[in-house]
């Protein structure tokens, strides 16, 4: 492996690079940055005036009408409950069916991968009703397990993975079965770690859809004690998006900006310790032409 | 190469799998099953005083406010245990319901979304039996369907004219002198002539708000979108007299238009543009916390009557409690919004002065008649409004309010039609004879016919 | 170019001798697939076959439902709605894929170079919006494209240009809801392009270099030719996820003005929510078609370069 790729040799400066870079990044975070700083702001202002900030006017008022308002705290239990077995289950089972789908042949083999093929294409939201009745005949709403299972091996991961473990040359898995590794040890020793890359970046994407996800949560979670962090989330904006009538719409904005910076920093610093964990993934994973 | 091959036979396996679907499926609902009609939907007041209920109610003010009642609903029904819970209720209601499972005893509703649920609730004539007769017409009407009462009545929303009393005076136009809409329309030209840049009467652009606010005005004369059989009646005269109004408003350039307390619609007030705000009490939220340079200029005013003698105000929005039949204990929880709504004590504590409403909560007055006494005011005069007793002018206007008739289930549905076609016609593309015939027939087929 | 075709031919060739060897070897993807399998038969193929019997049933969520055969599918059809709906999605398609295809790849040719500076700082940064959770960012979309109040008509103005009604007129609604999505989703396709790119073997750069072969021709001939199984996944992937946008819509417009933002999913999701769940379950069959046709279609665009 020490024959890492490098694709551009060359080190004279790159000024027009640094410069569209940092342009498009400075679009990229300047809403974000607005809203981490205007919830710091009195909750009047972030609407009348949201441009402006006046740090004499700093204050703690929309975090703490948030945390008394709404229980966020259990919707990160939650959150880190459902992430841990979701994330677990997405992360083996799908790599290794579609390590299956891709390298192998067996019956049935163009029948299921169609059907994952379907419900790539097929929105959703229509699913949510049967789901629900399902979910109502196994007595599992308002379980952690109704907020795992579902969806835990979705449609997206194996055709990601397909395509991922595709382009492993096969000489690589002949090579290992010569060398003695049976068909799952082919997987662990030689696919696992040459699709790296994919996997990180597989993680990244099962992490977000997991922590963002809001629609299947806040209907198959109507329980407070089972909300996640979306659901909170959900609940407090559905006072902007739903319906303004009557809402205090200042309070809840500046509660839902608190909110969301709360919701936030956890998968930011997740991903900036993740990004160590991508470089290594790279140079681990180069393959030799 | 091969690879594409597979996933092309991937596709058309899927896309075989797709047309053989209908004759696979031996699941999904029985389609056979009659309903269950045998069954009484009629709630009984419950024998036992105790149990659990659990309660949904929509996040923010309203919550603490009805949380705050709970103490003093316990110390009359001790073993009633009350689980209250802040949901997303417009993203959760309909499949809990549908689904059946983890049903709360009761949800607090828009009173327009009521039509849409009444297969899954319980009809409370029985129970509201002894309170029907002190209850608000309107409100009465809207939670009625086919002789059965689905809601609580919650709150009566009465139209108001709210008006900048400063710059009004300022301008030389005598505000109380306003007794119909032609007074109205009479008092901005005045305003505009003598502040060129105003645009004194607000014209909503929010196509949802612009449909509830026809409403309003409809209510007022005594009509609404559809009749208690559910059949359209938008063209009708008193529809075509508002949308006249309105755009005689847009043609004079009276109207500013703007949606409901966006930036624009707020600075526009602030800067004495706009002075004329015909809205539910609720919009007395604005001078209360949105407005910066003209809180304490507004005053509230029941609205402008259609003809001299006509009612002056209508219902804009207002919401009930619904006890859905899957619940465990609706019938509990029948006592707990009896208590809230109908004693003394709930509902004190929820318009009086409370810890979320320290001068109590003045944006809704209570349907139920006797708590909505001129004068024995529940919530203090309003600082915002210069001190104006609202409460006394809202139970006023609330008390001409004329009867309703029960929103249809595909009210909201009507917004992408009706409530679309008002903007159009408030930006000049269309007359308000065209907004009639174009949203009677959109409605009729997209909407009322696939019921 | 040559010598790589040829290399992957000869591994499909090994791939298919070798295929006729042991027993375990038959055996192991059944027991690869088979958890796979059964969370998928249960939580998608199940509801999926539901929802296809329902989608010839006027069934309303309540009661018995009714067969009605084709009704759903021909009212959808016939209905001019549905149809401006599909037109909205595309229209936004137009705006999005190729906009995005091109500072995607952009972007993950710059930070895939192993000597850029600040390469973490990039990559962390432009995933940022891709993890903020879509509340919040309907919420500053709301408040930054204001018409009068907005920062970036604010900005506007400083160039001297005049005031737009971003999210008020039905001309803008679309570009500034497409604007969300590009601002939302790119983080995460130069993700995909990065994992693309990591398998291209950097020796055929330098030897690019060698022939002389100018920055932007490497990426036009080397490139973006390699990586074009990453693309038109990619541009598969966002097919799918522009013709379902509906989340988006939902929060920042309410698919208005004048519908001009009721995309296909949005469309779809108000049957839902009036619990004509019949039509919906149709319209969402008409959707999956149409997505397969267009993803066929991408499929043998690929297939025809090869």
């Amino acid at each position: 492996m020490t024959a890492t790729a490098k694709p551009e040799r060359r080190t004279r400066p790159r000024i027009g690079s640094h410069v569209f870079l940092m342009l498009l990044l400075v679009a990229f975070l300047a809403p974000v940055a607005w809203a981490l700083v205007s919830a710091f702001k009195p909750a009047g202002d972030i609407v009348s005036s949201p441009l402006t900030f006046d740090p004499s006017e700093f204050t703690l008022d929309n975090y703490r009408a948030m945390f008394q308002d709404v229980p966020i705290g259990q919707g990160f239990f939650n959150t880190a409950v459902v992430l841990v077995f979701k994330g677990a289950i997405t992360m083996f089972f799908a790599p290794l069916a579609a390590y299956a789908f891709a390298k192998y042949r067996f019956a049935g083999q163009n029948l299921v991968f169609g059907a994952v093929l379907i419900t790539l294409m097929l929105p959703t939201i229509v699913l949510i009703i049967p789901l629900l009745l399902e979910m109502k005949a196994l007595g599992w709403v308002n379980t952690y397990q109704a907020l795992i299972l579902p969806g835990a091996v979705d449609a997206f991961a194996i055709f990601w993975m397909r395509q991922v473990i595709s382009a492993v040359p096969d000489e690589l898995l002949d090579a290992a079965r010569v060398d003695g590794c049976g068909e799952f040890g082919i997987f662990w020793r030689v696919i696992v770690p040459v699709i790296r890359p994919g996997l990180a970046g597989l993680g990244v994407l099962t992490i977000m859809n997991i922590y963002n996800d809001f629609v299947w949560p806040v209907v198959v979670a109507s329980d407070e004690r089972m909300a996640t962090l979306q659901v909170v989330l959900s609940t407090l904006a559905q006072n902007i998006t739903g319906n303004r009538i009557g809402a205090d719409y200042a309070t809840v904005t500046g509660e839902l900006l608190a909110a969301s910076s709360v919701a936030l920093i956890p998968l930011l610093v997740l991903f900036i310790s993740l990004q160590r964990h991508f470089i290594n993934g790279i140079l681990a994973g180069s393959v030799k032409g | 190469m091969q690879r594409h091959l597979l996933r092309r036979r991937a596709l058309l396996a899927s896309a075989g799998l797709a047309a053989a679907a209908p004759a696979l499926a031996a699941c999904g609902p029985d389609i056979t099953s009659g309903d269950d009609s045998g069954e009484s939907n009629i709630l009984k007041a419950p024998d036992k005083r105790e149990g659990e209920i659990t309660i949904w109610d929509r996040s923010g003010d309203l919550f603490e406010v009805f949380e705050g009642v709970i103490a003093d609903f316990n110390a009359v029904y001790p073993d009633i245990k009350v689980n209250h819970v802040a949901v997303d209720i417009d993203a959760k209601l309909q499949n809990t319901l549908i689904t059946g499972a983890d049903v709360p005893d009761g949800v607090f509703l828009d009173d327009a979304k009521i039509g849409g649920y009444t297969d899954y609730l319980w009809d409370l004539s029985e129970v509201l039996a002894p309170y029907a007769g002190d209850i608000a017409q309107q409100k009465i009407d809207v939670n009625t369907v086919d002789g059965a009462i689905y809601g609580v009545p919650y709150d009566l929303n009465p139209g108001l004219l709210f008006y900048n009393a400063t710059a009004l005076e300022a301008a030389g136009v005598d505000a109380a002198a306003i007794e119909t809409y032609d007074d109205l329309l009479e008092a901005a030209r005045q305003y505009k002539a003598a502040v060129p840049d105003a645009g004194p009467i607000h014209l909503e652009q929010s196509a949802f708000l612009g449909q509830l606010q026809l409403e309003m005005y409809a209510n007022q004369l005594g009509t609404s979108i559809a009749d208690a059989d559910g059949q359209l009646r938008l063209d009708s005269p008193e529809y075509l007299r508002i949308l006249e109004f309105l755009d005689t408003v847009r043609t004079e350039g009276l109207g500013t238009r703007a949606e409901y307390l966006t930036p624009t619609d707020v600075a526009e007030m602030d800067n004495g543009n706009q002075v004329f705000y015909p809205w539910a009490i609720w919009f007395s939220f604005a001078p209360q916390q949105m407005l910066t340079e003209t809180s304490g200029d507004w005053r509230a005013m029941p609205l402008p009557a259609w003809d001299a003698d006509g009612a002056r105000s209508g219902a804009m929005g207002g919401s009930s409690f619904v006890l859905p039949k899957d619940g465990a204990n609706a019938d509990l929880a029948w006592l707990f919004y009896e208590f809230l709504m109908f004693d003394e004590v709930g509902y004190t504590a929820v318009w009086g002065p409370n810890d979320t409403y320290p001068t109590g909560l003045n944006t809704s007055i209570p349907a139920y008649e006797p708590a909505a006494d001129p004068a024995a005011p529940l919530f203090e005069p309003v600082e915002a409004l210069g001190g104006q007793d609202l409460w006394a002018v809202a139970t006023e206007a609330g008390a001409q309010i004329p009867g309703g008739t029960p929103t249809p289930s595909w009210w909201d549905g009507a917004v992408d039609y009706l409530g679309n076609d008002i903007q159009r016609m408030l930006d000049g593309d269309m007359t308000p004879e065209e907004v009639i015939d174009s949203s009677t027939e959109q409605i009729q087929t997209n909407l009322v016919d696939r019921q | 170019m040559t010598a790589v075709t040829a290399a992957r031919s000869a591994g499909t060739n090994r791939k298919r001798r070798a295929g006729a060897s042991g027993v375990r070897r038959r055996l192991a993807p059944y027991v690869f697939v088979l958890p796979f399998v059964a969370i998928f038969l249960a939580f998608s193929v199940y509801p999926l076959f539901y929802t296809a019997r329902l989608s010839f049933t006027n069934w309303r969520g309540t009661g018995a439902a009714e067969w009605v055969g084709w009704e759903n599918y021909t009212y959808l059809l016939t209905s001019p709605a549905f149809w401006s709906s599909l037109g909205n999605s595309a229209t936004l398609w137009l705006l999005i894929i190729p906009a995005q295809l091109v500072l995607g790849v952009l972007v993950a040719v710059l930070l895939n170079s192993a000597t850029l500076k600040l390469r973490g700082l990039y990559r962390v940064g432009f995933i940022v919006p891709f993890v903020t959770p879509l509340v919040a960012v309907a919420q500053i979309w709301v408040v930054l494209f204001d018409r009068d109040y907005g920062a970036v008509n604010a900005l506007l103005g400083l160039v001297g240009l005049p005031d737009v009604g971003w999210l008020t007129t039905s001309a803008w609604a679309k570009p500034t809801l497409a604007l969300l999505f590009l601002w939302k989703t790119t983080g995460f396709i130069v993700i995909i392009l990065l994992s693309g790119l990591q398998s291209i073997n950097g020796s055929i750069y330098e030897a690019a270099a060698i022939d002389g072969a100018s920055k932007p021709r490497q990426l036009w001939s080397i490139t973006v030719p390699l990586l074009r199984r990453t693309i038109m996944f990619a541009v598969v992937l966002q097919t799918l996820a522009v013709f379902q946008m509906f989340a988006e819509p939902f929060v920042v417009t309410q698919g208005g003005p004048y519908n001009s933002t009721t995309t296909a999913g949005y469309y779809l999701y108000n049957h839902i929510t009036r619990a004509d769940l019949g039509t919906g379950a149709a319209n969402s069959f008409l959707l999956v078609i149409l997505v397969m046709v267009l993803s066929l279609m991408f499929v043998r665009m690929l297939r025809a370069k090869d």
